[in-house]
């Protein structure tokens, strides 16, 4: 399954645990697979002097964001036998506990899927143009730096 | 020239989207410079750039416009 027209992965929000359940739930008919591997990143209550992170606000450059993704997609399913490859990140402000990325990979064996998975989310955090403002309960606020 | 620059993160909040006309700036590397000195700290940050929506590793040409972006670094998911 190679598709060629450029996805969107951005959605305005959170990413709620009903559209994940939805999404897995639509797998069943997919009997080719035998794995899924999943990661989901949810916004963490960071403490800076004894202030905490409310909520990140999410930004991004969309078009090389999309375009980018793009490319990692293409790449991924020719490293690795996927079935299918979902990718969802939020934009907008995501409070503390919420889901903010969803990366969602299947495949016959549970090898494939679970290495795909760690390299999208690696290669995403790296390479898409995506920043995230930490809004303190204060409403002052940093930029988020990826580790 | 006319060169549009758009910037992102914390670069936007002391560098706002403009249209800048110059003269005598070919290049990104001549940019770079003009504008570091114009917004200090701007200088203090590893920022990549993005010429036409491309974003480049290397110092670019520019001709009028092209749309520059500041980019400073990711930090999604």
């Amino acid at each position: 399954m190679n598709e060629k027209k450029i996805k969107n992965i951005f959605v305005s929000g959170p990413i709620t645990p009903a559209f994940i359940a939805d999404s897995i739930a639509k797998h069943s008919a997919k009997t080719d697979i035998g794995g899924h591997s999943i990661f989901m990143g949810q916004v963490r209550k960071d403490e800076l002097n004894g202030k905490f992170v409310a909520a990140i606000e999410y930004t991004t450059f969309e078009e090389i964001a999309l375009a980018k993704m793009h490319e990692i997609r293409e790449a991924i399913f020719e490293k690795y036998p996927l079935n299918c490859m979902h990718v969802h990140h939020s934009l907008g402000t995501i409070k503390a506990g919420e889901i903010c990325l969803f990366v969602f990979t299947s495949s016959a064996h549970r090898k494939p899927a679970i290495d795909a998975c760690t390299e999208i989310v690696e290669r995403l955090k790296a390479e898409l143009p995506i920043w995230g403002k930490e809004l303190f309960e204060d409403e002052t606020h940093q930029w988020k730096e990826n580790k | 020239m006319e060169i549009e620059i758009i910037s992102f993160g914390k670069i936007a909040e002391f560098m706002a989207n403009r249209r800048l006309t110059v003269d005598g700036i070919e290049t990104t590397a001549q940019l770079k410079d003009l504008l570091e000195k114009e917004f200090p700290a701007l200088a203090d940050i590893k920022y990549k750039l993005a010429v036409n929506k491309t974003i480049i590793q290397e110092t670019a040409e520019l001709k009028s416009g092209d749309i520059v972006a500041f980019m400073p670094p990711f930090s999604g998911g």
